[in-house]
């Protein structure tokens, strides 16, 4: 009897877990749920080159959209899966469908967070996450106009960004003290914020929105600071929330996610989850992660293919992931929720530097700007887990790939 | 079509390094793989960094912004975020002289 794997989530996870499958030989039935009409495409370029008119569509597909039917891969696209029925092992979808399996994956990902702001239904107050979101943005977009931006993570910088390269006036507003502060830290932070600066972004920190108003239509945003700022439009970006609706009140245990070891497996045998909803474990880092990247969210969706054909291979892949914002490239390699040194190779004030993050002599991470050579080498020594001499650390004449070794 | 030209002296690339050049306004990459260079296009497919500025390792070039890697043999893409291969070029060394096909 041939199997049958469904995955549920068609985005960059469940379209690189589909591809893996294939190209690992599986040959049963393989069924991609996706509740977005597109087959499966990559979002970075939604806030960056997409956004600015600079990519076609065409130019963010996982796999051109002859590869499923010429792979055998039948896709249920602009559907909604609204449950995974543990006993009756199949996928009900919204149209009252129900997809038998031997096997699932959940790829759901997840959904923007939406706080309840008076006034976030106004027309003119958007939020990114898909490719219609980032084509509504882009409506908007004409130089002059003005633009605030709520929220200084990955989407509001990169998005304020490419909105100042368009020529539109740019304001934000975020709870944080600088952009991305919670990830790099104060000190990297600030390199952001003098960026943004440069580019003429006003940025209010330390303040939030108490209401966006207008008549119909969104025309400013008023903080709980007391400051009014008029706009043309909005995006808000507040970070994102895991889907975890199909398996919620089953035996799949969720917390931050759903909850699957370092084989992608959760606490329900034959079903297996990946990318953004899933808070894996870590071998390298020795605890429960969700990460909401894009080299992850392919490599994890690889893995997750792997455990679903019965390899035991666990994953323990180092984070990696970019942003570009204006001219530069920030890099980020591992993972570092805390820290008690900062070092530094290079120059803050001159925007050419890497940076290791350390926690009793071991690095965790390091995050890079213009230097992804370094980043990407100092993945070896994060990897390897094992305490650096801090002295070669800071010595540029050292390699960084050379040190985890003494 | 046998135009080759010559770029420059072998020695000027160490093992495992790189170096870019540019003939007749395309930028090259040229890769000393033990001893064995290979010519790729030095503009990333992917958003145009430079990949002679990336890491080699045997014969997988980094590119160091976002990390594409390719066959510097082949110029066929090893992973993304790229999706389209470098264009690749012959190489020869005469009497120590690096020359490459266009």
């Amino acid at each position: 009897m041939p199997q049958t794997f469904v995955i549920v989530g068609a985005g960059l996870t469940g379209g690189s877990a589909a591809v893996a499958l294939r190209e690992e030989g599986f040959e049963g039935d393989l069924v991609l749920i996706g509740v977005e009409p597109e087959v499966p495409y990559e979002r970075p370029p939604l806030s960056k080159e997409y956004l600015r008119g600079e990519a076609p569509f065409e130019d963010l597909l996982v796999r051109p959209p002859t590869f499923y039917p010429d792979q055998g891969i039948e896709t249920r696209l602009g559907i909604r899966a609204t449950k995974v029925d543990l006993e009756g092992k199949v996928v009900e979808l919204e149209d009252g469908n129900c997809l038998p399996y031997d096997k699932v994956l959940i790829a759901t990902g997840g959904r923007n967070r939406r706080s309840p702001i008076p006034g976030l239904d106004l027309e003119g107050v958007y939020d990114l996450r898909t490719v219609s979101d980032a084509d509504r943005i882009r409506w908007e977009v004409a130089p002059g106009r003005k633009a605030v931006i709520v929220g200084m993570g990955f989407i509001g910088s990169e998005v304020t960004a490419s909105l100042r390269m368009l020529g539109v006036e740019v304001s934000v507003i975020a709870r944080s003290k600088l952009p991305l502060d919670r990830v790099l830290g104060e000190e990297i932070a600030r390199v952001m914020e003098s960026i943004h600066r440069d580019q003429g972004v006003k940025m209010v920190f330390e303040d939030a929105v108490e209401a966006f108003e207008g008549s119909g239509r969104v025309e400013r945003v008023r903080t709980q600071g007391g400051r009014v700022m008029a706009c043309d439009f909005v995006v808000v970006g507040l970070g994102i929330e895991p889907s975890t609706e199909v398996v919620a009140g089953s035996a799949v245990r969720i917390e931050n996610g759903i909850i699957v070891d370092e084989y992608c497996q959760t606490s329900v045998a034959g079903i297996y989850a990946a990318g953004d909803v899933a808070n894996h474990y870590h071998p390298v880092f020795d605890r429960r992660i969700r990460v909401e990247h894009w080299q992850h969210a392919i490599k994890h969706g690889q893995a997750a293919a792997r455990s679903m054909l019965s390899s035991h291979k666990p994953y323990d892949e180092v984070y990696w992931f970019w942003s570009d914002q204006y001219h530069s490239t920030l890099q980020y390699a591992g993972f570092a929720p805390d820290w008690d040194e900062l070092i530094v190779r290079g120059s803050l004030q001159q925007r050419t530097f890497v940076a290791f993050y350390l926690k009793g002599g071991r690095i965790l991470a390091s995050v890079g700007m213009n230097r992804g050579k370094d980043v990407r080498q100092s993945m070896g020594p994060i990897k390897a887990g094992v305490q650096v001499d801090l002295a070669r650390l800071r010595d540029e004449a050292v390699q960084v790939s050379d040190l985890a070794e003494s | 079509m046998d135009t080759f030209v010559t770029i420059g002296q072998a020695f000027d690339i160490g093992e495992g390094e790189m170096m870019q050049v540019e003939v007749t306004g395309t930028k090259v990459a040229i890769a000393n793989v033990a001893g064995t260079f290979y010519a790729f296009g030095d503009t990333c497919t992917h958003l145009d960094c430079s990949l002679s500025e990336g890491d080699l390792e045997e014969t997988t070039v980094t590119c160091a912004c976002h990390g594409s890697m390719f066959d510097v043999t082949s110029g066929a893409v090893l992973q993304g975020p790229a999706k389209k291969p470098e264009p690749s070029y012959r190489v020869e060394v005469c009497d120590g002289t690096l020359r490459i096909e266009v």
